[in-house]
């Protein structure tokens, strides 16, 4: 439109000279965005807590298992020496850049029983220097130490088994299993440490073991799983579908966190619904607050909108002047929203925002210790969607102004006040 | 006047008509009954005309006005401007006549206050795509002619009523329009800067052609019209050559 330029002017000069009003509509679009991003940045960074803790204490970010293993969790569904192989090429073929801790395990359910009594148990067995890679477990050692290289005959509980079956570091506890070949085995290990993760019903029950005790005791030469924990949970689908295919025709059945930890998987994707409730809220304020300045704004100035019409301007022109106002108070304020979120954002980058008053301690959902300390991730894909949907919003606010400005009867509007 | 003589003053010698209307109609829908604001009203103005249309309030001058300048459309009778018939065309090409064919002075200066008083009087000639220093030629040139040199960077609040009204009249002529409709302009003005700005307008449009046509009550405004137009109750009631005028 060749008078773009002259009603940008005007436009600009109008909300020069409402400079006050101007501001004020501006800061709340800013703060707005200031605000989702910052909470979608917490998000972001609780959401990958949470992966992270769920997949270390679990199966990890990728999974591979020969077929039927997760359905029963059978030492008769394990993988055999050429299928590990076949999984770890298919990794190593998954053309990451910063190389992966993959964890190789053998895992059977059993009895854990001492002089104190007897405990079902899920007996893991790890390499341990591997897995303190891996695994949470070695950070949250109450007492003794996680396993290490050249362990053998040695077990690192949870403090609540160990408080049940009455052992300490030191103890010793036999752990019995069904055997690849069938037979009831049993094991005697000595307990070299233990831990507490704050989730009950791992500790209660999950033992490691090193991988080797595991392997001699059940008599299995492959393993049961072949864990995989990445640099981030963003590189899952990737590595999923580089290794999918080399998995496949090795017979290995791969899968991503998702599918492996799906309580962790819902617990997210139920916050995420919560975010997305707050977020719609916070939309509606911010185009409720441009809305309102923007209407005021034009009923303010019927009579000089009424005079551009008599002027030369149509009505669509009259009401692309507010439209523009309404455009560059979004642009104005989407540069100062996503400056200001991301200096909140990078204030609470290094030490996170303790939210400790208000969570109970011990908090845990879907096997996951929640930690009261959110630290934010910055996701630009998230920061570009909020600012995104805050110009949406925006523009999608001035629309009603714009056409109520469009259709003024000049007439009845260059009269006297 | 009888109905020939009006026909003959209104034509003599002005060539095509700057404004012409035929079997004006206004009726605004309301409650109870409908109020007829204008009723039948034929009228023509010559091009380089100074007209004024005079009637108690509420007799239509303002409306008779609006339908001439495009600012409503009539419920009923033709308008052309400049010989074109503008009662049928669609907002935008209205919008276009408007710009480039009319000139509007109201009685409350309407400037637009964020500009200043040379932005306000260039504004027409802006959206017309005249050149930023024709604009401003023609803008410093008529503002030493109705004494506003001086005051080009003031914005409106910063100008009295009749160097607004000034700037308004200079905004309205500057884009060379075939009309301008001026609505009761010296209403707000004491005695002396009407009759200042009634010398601007005059001596614009003896020597520069411009054709005037005014809402009034002011009997200084009619004094110097050259035809005198008597509204009552949305009609024309008289319509005479008056003492002022070419």
């Amino acid at each position: 439109m060749v008078r773009l330029p002259t009603l940008s002017w005007l436009a600009l000069r109008n909300l020069g000279r409402e400079m006050r009003r101007s501001a004020l509509t501006a800061a709340a679009m800013a703060v707005g965005l200031a605000l989702l991003i910052f909470s979608r940045t917490l998000a972001d960074g609780a959401h990958e807590d949470w992966i992270d803790a769920g997949v270390r204490l679990g199966a990890g970010h990728v999974t591979f298992n020969a077929p039927g293993y997760r359905d029963g969790e059978s030492l008769d569904d394990r993988m055999s020496p050429a299928q590990l192989e076949a999984s770890l090429a298919a990794i190593a073929g998954a053309g990451l850049r910063e190389p992966p801790v993959v964890s190789v395990r053998v895992a059977t359910n059993g009895l854990a029983s001492s002089p104190g009594g007897a405990l079902p148990a899920l007996i893991v067995g790890v390499d341990g220097a591997t897995e303190s890679m891996f695994s949470r477990l070695g950070e949250e050692v109450v007492d003794g130490r996680y396993l290490e290289d050249g362990d053998r005959l040695h077990a690192f509980v949870g403090e609540a088994l160990a408080e049940r079956l009455g052992l300490r570091t030191g103890s010793r506890m036999v752990l019995t299993a069904q055997a690849a070949a069938g037979d009831i085995e049993g094991q005697l290990v000595r307990v070299v440490g233990t831990y507490d993760t704050g989730v009950e019903a791992l500790d209660r029950t999950l033992i490691h073991i090193p991988l080797g005790t595991a392997r001699s005791w059940l008599g299995v030469e492959g393993a049961t799983e072949v864990a995989v924990l990445l640099p981030h949970s963003s590189f899952t689908d990737p590595v999923l579908e580089g290794a999918e295919a080399a998995a496949g025709r090795a017979g290995v059945e791969v899968a991503g966190w998702p599918e492996t930890s799906p309580d962790l998987y819902s617990a997210l994707k139920l916050d995420d619904g919560g975010d997305w409730a707050f977020h719609l809220i916070l939309f509606a304020i911010v185009a409720l607050a441009i809305l309102n300045a923007i209407f005021i704004s034009v009923l303010h100035r019927q009579r000089e909108l009424g005079l551009l019409r008599a002027l030369g301007l149509s009505g669509r022109e009259t009401g692309l002047v507010v439209y523009i106002e309404g455009i560059m108070l979004t642009v104005a304020s989407g540069i100062v929203g996503v400056g200001v979120g991301l200096v909140v954002v990078t204030v609470f980058l290094r030490d996170g925002l303790d939210m400790t008053g208000f969570m109970p301690e011990d908090l845990n959902f879907g096997g996951i210790a929640f930690d009261p300390v959110m630290v934010p991730v910055i996701e630009v894909k998230h920061v570009v969607q909020s600012v995104l949907m805050t110009f949406a919003i925006g523009l999608a606010a001035s629309l009603y102004p714009a056409w109520h400005a469009a259709r003024l009867d000049p007439a009845e509007t260059v009269k006297v006040d | 006047m009888r109905d020939s003589e009006t026909r003959e003053t209104a034509t003599n010698g002005a060539g095509t008509a700057a404004v012409r209307a035929e079997g004006l109609w206004k009726i605004y829908p309301q409650e109870p009954r409908p109020v007829e604001a204008v009723r039948g009203v034929d009228l023509e103005v010559a091009a380089g005309e100074f007209v004024a249309m005079a009637g108690p309030s509420g007799s239509g001058k303002t409306t008779v006005l609006n339908l001439l300048g495009g600012l409503t459309r009539p419920s009923r009778g033709r308008v052309w401007i400049a010989g074109r018939e503008i009662s049928e065309l669609p907002d935008g090409e209205l919008a276009k006549v408007r710009l480039s064919r009319i000139g509007f002075v109201f009685q409350s200066y309407n400037l637009l206050p964020v500009l200043t008083a040379a932005e306000n009087a260039e504004f027409t000639m802006l959206l017309q795509g005249v050149p930023a220093r024709e604009r401003r030629e023609r803008v410093r040139r008529l503002f030493a002619e109705v004494g506003l040199d001086g005051l080009e960077d003031r914005k409106p609040p910063k100008l009295s009523g009749g160097q607004q009204q000034r700037v308004a009249v200079a905004r309205a002529v500057l884009a060379e329009p075939a009309l301008v409709l001026a609505d009761e302009p010296t209403a707000n003005l004491d005695s002396s800067t009407a009759e200042a700005l009634l010398d601007v307008m005059e001596k614009l449009n003896r020597e520069e052609g411009t054709t005037f046509v005014f809402s009034t009550h002011d009997p200084r405004v009619m004094e110097r019209a050259g035809r005198l137009i008597r509204l009552v109750d949305g009609r024309i009631e008289e319509e005479a050559a008056s003492g002022g005028g070419d």
